[in-house]
Order: structure tokens, then C-alpha cells, then sequence
């Protein structure tokens, strides 16, 4: 039993090196959350201990006791010192954390707007090139030893930008930008979840984040610039019924706002924010029964006959 | 006494949503998709969304105002869903809106005359960094 239970406990534990811990940061924001929490558990660990042994301390002396006892002066001073100490380093600790977090920092014009909506992300790049801003959707790139600055907003109710190896929470209010710096310092994939309760699709709210090279990201973000090729395929054609009056595909006459840009929709790693892996069969299976997937997501059902649905997978796939 | 509106916001999961236009005004689909508070908030949305209110938002004049009860080709669910997707000339909504949403979007505008003008604004207010049409450029 004892077994079961102790593998059970660091079994939980191996999680939290993952994609999605704060306990392995991989920007400055992050780190400075983690010293903090190191911090807190350090103190608060002492503090735990003492109280237990004072705890411990008393019950055996009760037993062994035969007078009344004698309240040792002393060491109740040395108790109260090292409480008032250690509130006193979490409250600076605290407030250096803060102050780590939420610095304003040089970020070298790189900023980038981040919408939630009920349930993804609209995510916008200025195009270094023209100045002009380029939309993508449920993937954040940023540049390592870059600070990149977020601009988080809302179309609908509050959401919480948060993705805990890079940054701490911060809230996403209709009807204001909030800001917030991040210098990512590792490279790799990270996952980002909403962290607002923001309706029945909350928990399929995620966010693909990855950190890559200053040349990697320059690149990238150079291959988003870049409009859809124009093609006359069949899928094309099938695209421009009932798929553009909501999804934009720069480059082609879909221009429609309410869902997400699809210019270079098979470069993503994930359809529907995080709701499922990219793959020609979940593109077929989320435009056909969006609702049994994601109930209540805004997209609707799209009825298409079995090769109009083909056909319009072949150029989504191709949209990269 | 408060959860019994709750019937009234169930929603189905899964397969079954319409693959065709309502068969005549006694299509038993109809009373879901019109009693159902939750269908006609997502046809609201849809509203905005495939810019309908450019020409049928608040104070639109004539056969555009949606909300006085009156019809040009009839009132019936049946007969408003025709308009909608038929009845636009060059819009074509019919093949640039899938067949859910012509549902709802035909219940929230049967729903619209039921309610005063400040209920209407209220909803307008509420969605109005939403996504709207092609012109729309998100909350600054």
C-alpha cells in the first residue's frame, strides 16, 4: 500500500517538467514566479516545521510534566522573530517578483496583439516589412533573448493569457489592451491555456507557443507575411461558398473576420485551439460535425458531399 | 424556482443538426430551434457575424426593420428561412451560409419583433467589439 502510494506521489510530480509547468521556466518572467515559489516553500516550510515541532514539544511535555509548566520565554521570542522575519522576506520577495514580472522592458517594437474569443486565439504580427499587421491564429512564435510585447484584449468576456513557462496570468477584459513583456530565454514548444472561466469550451481554450531562434522566428514571420498562393482547384472553389464569409485566406477573395485566418492554416500544429492535432482527418471530421467536437464552438456544421469534402481538405493541407 | 428556465437553454450534442431547409411551417425541427434561447443567442450572433446588421441593424426602414412583425413573403419559420437564403439576389446566402445557421438565424429574426427596442440595443451593446463582417478589425 505504502508503495502504491509513495509512486503515486512522484508520479505526479514527473509532470511537472512539462510543456505546461510553471516549475520548468524557460523565459525571465517565469524564472523570477519560480524563485518566488522556491521562496515560499522554503519559508513556509520552516515556518511548518516549527509549528509541528512546538506542536510535538508540547504533547510530550504534558505527558511528562507533573507541575504546571513553565512558559519558556525564550523560545516563544525566537518563535515570533522567525515568523516576523519570514513574512518580512516573502513580502520583499514578493514585491521583487512583481516588480520582475511586470517590468516594462525594451522590447524593440516587437509587439503583438492577442484577442481572445469564445474559444481561441486571434493573434496578430506587424509585418517588419510593410508595418502592416498579419493575423495567424492559436500559435504564438516568439524569439528567444527577444522581449516581445503582448497586447491582451477581448471581443467577448474575460479571458487570461497564461502560459506558465514563459509568463504568470494575466487577464484579457473586453474593452482594454493589457500588457505584458515576455523574454522567453528556451527554446521549444510550450502550451498556454486560458485561465478565466470563459464558457462551456473553456478547458479547449489552448494556445501553442513556440520559442525558436531570432532567425527561425525572423523567418517565420516572413513566411506569414507572404499571402496564399492563388490556386483554381476545386477546394478553392468549395472554400469561397460557406467557409469565406467567416475565415480569411490572404490572397483569395475570402476576407470574412468572425473566425480565424486560415492564410497558412496547415504550417499550425493544432485545429480549433488545441482541441485536436493537425491531420487531414480531423480537418475533414472538425468541418463536417464541428459541434460533436467542440459543443457550442461558433463554427457551424458544413454539410459538403464526399468529394467536395475532399477536395477542400487537399487545399486546406496545402495552405502552409 | 430559478433553474426552471434552464430547459429552455438545452442544447443538443452531437450529430443531428439539420442537413436540410425546414419542410413546410409543420416541420417539427422548428419548435427547437425557435423556443430555444441558446439557438436564437447563436443566431444573434451569426447576425453580426455574416453582416446582417449592416442592412437590418437598429433603425433599418421599411421591409428591412426586422423587428415590427411585418413580412414581405410571409411570417411562417418555413417562409422567412426562404428569404433568408433565397430571397437576396446576388448574396446567394444559401450557398455561403451552411444549414445550421440559416436555422438560427431565421429564429433570432422570428424572435426580434418580441422585444423592446432597449433589449435590442442592450444586445447590440453587448457585442459590440465581436467580429463583423469583412470590415471588422477586432478591439483596438
Amino acid at each position: 500500500m505504502m508503495r502504491i502510494i509513495v509512486t503515486g506521489a512522484l508520479l505526479s510530480l514527473a509532470g511537472c517538467q512539462g510543456i505546461q509547468s510553471p516549475l520548468a521556466p524557460g523565459g525571465d518572467q517565469a524564472a523570477a514566479l519560480h524563485s518566488l515559489f522556491l521562496l515560499m516553500m522554503g519559508v513556509c516550510g520552516v515556518i511548518y516545521m516549527l509549528v509541528l515541532g512546538g506542536l510535538g514539544w508540547s504533547l510530550w511535555r504534558a505527558r511528562s510534566a507533573s507541575d504546571a509548566a513553565v512558559v519558556p520565554e525564550r523560545g516563544l521570542w525566537a518563535v515570533a522573530i522567525v515568523i516576523v522575519v519570514g513574512l518580512t522576506v516573502l513580502i520583499i520577495g514578493s514585491f521583487v517578483a512583481d516588480r520582475a514580472v511586470f517590468a516594462s522592458r525594451a522590447h524593440g517594437a516587437m509587439i503583438v496583439r492577442v484577442t481572445g474569443h469564445q474559444w481561441w486565439w486571434r493573434i496578430e504580427y506587424r509585418d517588419p516589412a510593410t508595418g502592416r499587421w498579419i493575423e495567424t491564429a492559436n500559435e504564438l512564435h516568439l524569439p528567444r533573448d527577444r522581449t516581445t510585447r503582448l497586447a491582451l484584449g477581448s471581443a467577448d468576456v474575460i479571458h487570461s493569457f497564461w502560459v506558465p513557462n514563459v509568463a504568470g496570468k494575466l487577464d484579457m477584459i473586453p474593452g482594454r489592451r493589457n500588457i505584458l513583456d515576455l523574454t522567453p530565454r528556451r527554446i521549444g514548444w510550450f502550451r498556454g491555456q486560458c485561465a478565466e472561466f470563459c464558457g462551456t469550451q473553456h478547458a479547449h481554450m489552448a494556445l501553442d507557443v513556440k520559442v525558436e531562434s531570432a532567425a527561425a522566428f525572423d523567418a517565420w514571420l516572413a513566411t506569414q507575411a507572404r499571402p496564399a498562393a492563388a490556386v483554381a482547384s476545386r477546394g478553392a472553389a468549395v472554400f469561397a461558398g460557406p467557409c469565406a464569409a467567416c475565415h480569411t485566406i490572404r490572397g483569395t477573395g475570402a476576407s470574412g473576420r468572425a473566425g480565424p485566418d486560415l492564410t497558412h492554416l496547415a504550417a499550425r500544429r493544432s485545429i480549433a485551439a488545441g482541441t485536436l492535432t493537425m491531420t487531414r482527418g480531423n480537418l475533414q471530421g472538425w468541418i463536417a460535425q464541428p459541434q460533436a467536437l467542440k459543443p457550442g464552438t461558433a463554427m457551424p456544421s458544413v454539410p459538403l458531399s464526399g468529394p467536395d469534402a475532399d477536395a477542400l481538405a487537399t487545399y486546406l493541407e496545402r495552405l502552409r | 424556482m430559478l433553474l426552471c428556465g434552464c430547459s429552455s437553454e438545452a442544447r443538443e450534442v452531437g450529430p443531428t443538426v439539420p442537413q436540410t431547409a425546414p419542410i413546410g411551417e409543420q416541420d417539427p425541427r422548428i419548435a427547437y430551434y425557435q423556443d430555444n434561447f441558446g439557438q436564437v443567442a447563436q443566431g444573434g450572433r451569426y447576425f453580426l457575424y455574416y453582416g446582417c446588421a449592416g442592412c437590418h441593424g437598429d433603425g433599418a426602414q421599411g421591409a428591412r426593420d426586422l423587428t415590427d412583425g411585418r413580412w414581405k413573403r410571409g411570417g411562417g419559420f418555413a417562409a422567412v428561412f426562404t428569404s433568408i437564403a433565397h430571397g437576396h439576389g446576388d448574396r446567394a446566402y444559401a450557398t455561403r451560409i451552411p444549414v445550421e445557421p440559416l436555422w438560427q438565424l431565421t429564429a433570432y429574426a422570428r424572435d426580434l419583433q418580441r422585444h423592446m427596442p432597449e433589449k435590442r440595443r442592450r444586445q447590440a451593446l453587448d457585442q459590440q467589439a465581436e467580429p463583423r463582417g469583412a470590415a471588422w478589425w477586432g478591439p483596438q
